[in-house]
């Protein structure tokens, strides 16, 4: 009998990214298995968004392989759909859809891509607006919502899709820093549910709590992986040592 | 002044042709304009070639002239094909009409292939990645996601197109469709009042150009609908 | 179907006639109308509703209705007057292209003047209450800080309605003028040659528009010169 947990669910190997000349990923391993939590930190630059983007193919990979819940991504477009249902992203600008209404937002992919009802499409946005704990923002437009309640409907909008990975690229970069800490709860219970999360972020703490692997990227190579315990009380690498230092100084 | 009176449905029939002629160029510009756009922001070098000296061409030469090539180079044309056919025929033309309009279309879809690239361009890409990966095919973005923010972009520009366009309806006059400017000069070599014939024309053209304002401003606010934050 | 080649040549100097004339037209028109817009404009922002609900008035009426009923009308129409058949305007309003030079600068002045209008709300206010705090007046500022940048943000608009007004001295074929258009209709209605006269026409067109885009490109340059890193 196969441990599920032993399966890794997202498998990158030897990836290489180009953009021109730039060489945006060099020679990236990574592998997470179902339920872990990662959370990818290094300085801007470094390919931690690029990474991410290659593993829902909105960015194609060069050279080696990307494979996720068993399927490899390559030109195929059969692959490509399969594998973006799969997995949910959060984006730093939120990207919410402005012209449509906060249920609405969230009704769309599931009506279009899982064929769902209109009555269907409706229960399941309110569960996930429920889980974000904004219920009541349902009929109001993006715009009239602050930066921490857009996020968390972006939160709830990639979650209606059921996935099984969820991607989070700097979930609260882009937020003042009073709304940081309501995205972050919502990311913590997620992780708590047991959901499989890779995250790009800054926020240390939240690292510390919810990782189970730290990866450290510095100019598109992963330098270091580790525990959360062994990454930041014994980084490995002058890179490491020096961005925890920058990091961790205020 | 009482003299229009007797001309009033010559006038009205003469406004419905031109609400026509107008309806038909706003369908072909909008497909033009489309396709346009598409082409000029393809991949494939030779169209955007194409769309590029499409805007150019018809954006330089005056109305007047583009008509009068359309009209009777498609006349020339036309018969010349059907002499091969059938060389008994003597002359085959396209109704002014349909000539007149799809003129008129060429132009202003132009106009509006510059508009619509404008807007597309305008469009958030963070929008299409959200959408992508939700899992969301091209064909469903493309409906869903970017022509609805696309077109709120594209109005402003595509409702001058529109006013344009029905002032340009008073050229195919020239080529004898029997719309209102083609009436008052019947009228005028019958009543000897140019003027008054002529400022009913105007008069007209003002009602329904400034009915397209309108409408364009409404659809602008219901566009932007989602925007006013409260 | 073949292309009469040596149709073209031998019309080249009728067209050179037909070229000297558009070219008086969009030249006069566009220095008359462009001082027209300027009044226009001037009256347009002002706050005395004496002043600018004229602007408003002729602007709304200059742009809705099409330029070839404008044309008519003051060519045609105004014939119609014994009042205007007996004045001294009669010389000037009997020929048509003084009919035509009035027509297409009212014209142009009302598209100009709104296009004026945008560009000097367009300059950001923070500027003018820069100049302000630096004690400038109100005519010191318009002049000094609102005339520039508004012609600078005018110009491509500007250019377009240039362009515009070329395309629009064709209608002078329709009240017996004979520019560039009226001459290749006259060629047109004796051979019969729709594509190669209106081709070779509309050829010429091109190339005075891409002069006219040429000289806004020049000028954008100068007046963007503060720009330039």
């Amino acid at each position: 009998m196969i441990e599920k947990q032993s399966i890794p669910i997202i498998q990158l190997q030897k990836v290489d990214k180009f953009f021109g000349e730039f060489q945006a990923l060099k020679n990236v391993n990574l592998e997470v298995r179902q339920g872990q939590k990662v959370v990818v930190c290094g300085p801007s630059g470094s390919g931690k968004s690029t990474m991410l983007h290659c593993i829902n193919r909105l960015e194609k990979h060069d050279r080696g392989r990307v494979v996720v819940a068993g399927i490899e991504l390559n030109d195929s477009l059969k692959n490509i759909d399969a594998v973006r249902s799969e997995i949910g992203m959060v984006f730093q600008q939120f990207n919410l859809f402005p012209h449509l209404k906060v249920v609405e937002n969230l009704m769309l992919a599931p009506k279009l891509v899982r064929k769902a009802t209109k009555t269907e499409a409706r229960k399941i946005a309110m569960t996930y607006l429920d889980r974000v704990h904004i219920p009541e923002q349902a009929e109001k437009y993006p715009i009239q919502l602050s930066g921490g309640q857009q996020q968390r409907v972006a939160i709830a909008r990639a979650l209606c899709m059921n996935p099984q990975v969820m991607l989070f690229d700097e979930p609260t970069s882009a937020l003042d820093p009073e709304m940081i800490a309501e995205v972050l709860d919502v990311m913590v219970e997620l992780a708590k549910e047991g959901m499989t999360m890779i995250c790009v972020t800054h926020e240390m703490g939240f690292a510390r709590s919810v990782a189970d692997l730290m990866v450290f990227m510095d100019e598109g190579e992963v330098v270091e992986s580790a525990v959360p315990d062994d990454f930041f009380a014994h980084p490995e690498s002058e890179r490491t040592k020096l961005f925890l230092s920058q990091i961790l100084s205020h | 002044m009482y003299v229009v009176v007797g001309w009033l449905d010559e006038f009205l029939w003469g406004a419905l042709v031109v609400l026509q002629i107008f309806m038909v160029g706003l369908t072909m510009t909008v497909i033009l304009g489309l396709l346009g756009a598409a082409a000029k922001l393809s991949n494939i070098p030779v169209l955007r070639i194409l769309a590029t000296a499409y805007t150019t061409v018809f954006r330089a030469v005056p109305e007047l002239l583009v008509l009068l090539i359309i009209y009777f180079g498609s006349a020339i044309t036309l018969t010349a094909i059907a002499k091969l056919i059938n060389p008994e025929i003597k002359f085959v033309d396209i109704p002014p009409f349909w000539a007149g309009s799809f003129a008129i279309s060429l132009i202003i879809g132009a106009y509006a292939t510059e508009t619509f690239r404008g807007a597309f361009q305008g469009v958030d890409p963070g929008q299409i990645k959200a959408a992508r990966s939700l899992g969301m095919s091209a064909t469903h973005t493309f409906f869903y996601v970017r022509l609805p923010q696309m077109w709120r972009l594209a109005l402003p520009g595509f409702g001058n197109h529109m006013l344009s366009m029905m002032k340009d309806t008073a050229l195919i006059s020239v080529i004898g469709v029997e719309e209102i400017l083609y009436t008052a000069e019947i009228a005028t070599s019958v009543t000897m009042q140019p003027f008054t014939m002529y400022m009913v024309v105007a008069i007209i053209y003002l009602i329904f150009t400034t009915v397209i304002m309108a409408i364009v401003r409404m659809l602008e606010r219901m566009a932007n609908r989602h925007l006013e934050s409260v | 179907m073949e292309f009469d080649f040596a149709l073209i040549f031998e019309s080249v100097p009728k067209m050179a006639t037909g070229i000297g004339l558009t070219l008086q037209l969009l030249v006069l028109a566009s220095i008359i109308g462009t001082t027209l817009a300027v009044c226009t404009a001037l009256m347009r922002i002002s706050k005395i509703p004496l002043l600018s609900w004229p602007a408003i008035v002729y602007i709304y009426i200059f742009r809705g209705t099409p330029m070839l009923v404008q044309i008519f009308l003051i060519y045609y129409g105004l014939a119609q007057f014994q009042a205007v058949r007996d004045s001294f305007m009669w010389i000037a309003l009997r020929d048509p292209f003084w009919c035509a030079i009035i027509a297409f600068s009212l014209n142009v002045g009302a598209y100009t003047a709104e296009i004026l209008r945008g560009g000097i709300q367009g300059v950001d206010a923070g500027l003018l209450r820069a100049a302000t705090a630096l004690g400038l007046s109100k005519s010191q500022r318009f002049i000094h800080i609102t005339t520039p940048i508004a012609i600078r943000l005018a110009l491509p608009a500007f250019g377009n309605e240039t362009v515009s007004l070329m395309k629009s001295t064709a209608l002078a074929s329709t009240i017996t003028m004979f520019d560039i258009t009226g001459v290749a209709r006259t060629i047109m209605a004796q051979t019969f040659a729709p594509y190669e006269i209106f081709l070779s026409a509309a050829i010429v067109y091109l190339f005075i528009a891409w002069f006219i885009q040429f000289g806004v490109a020049l000028a954008e340059r100068r007046y963007s010169r503060h720009m330039q890193r």
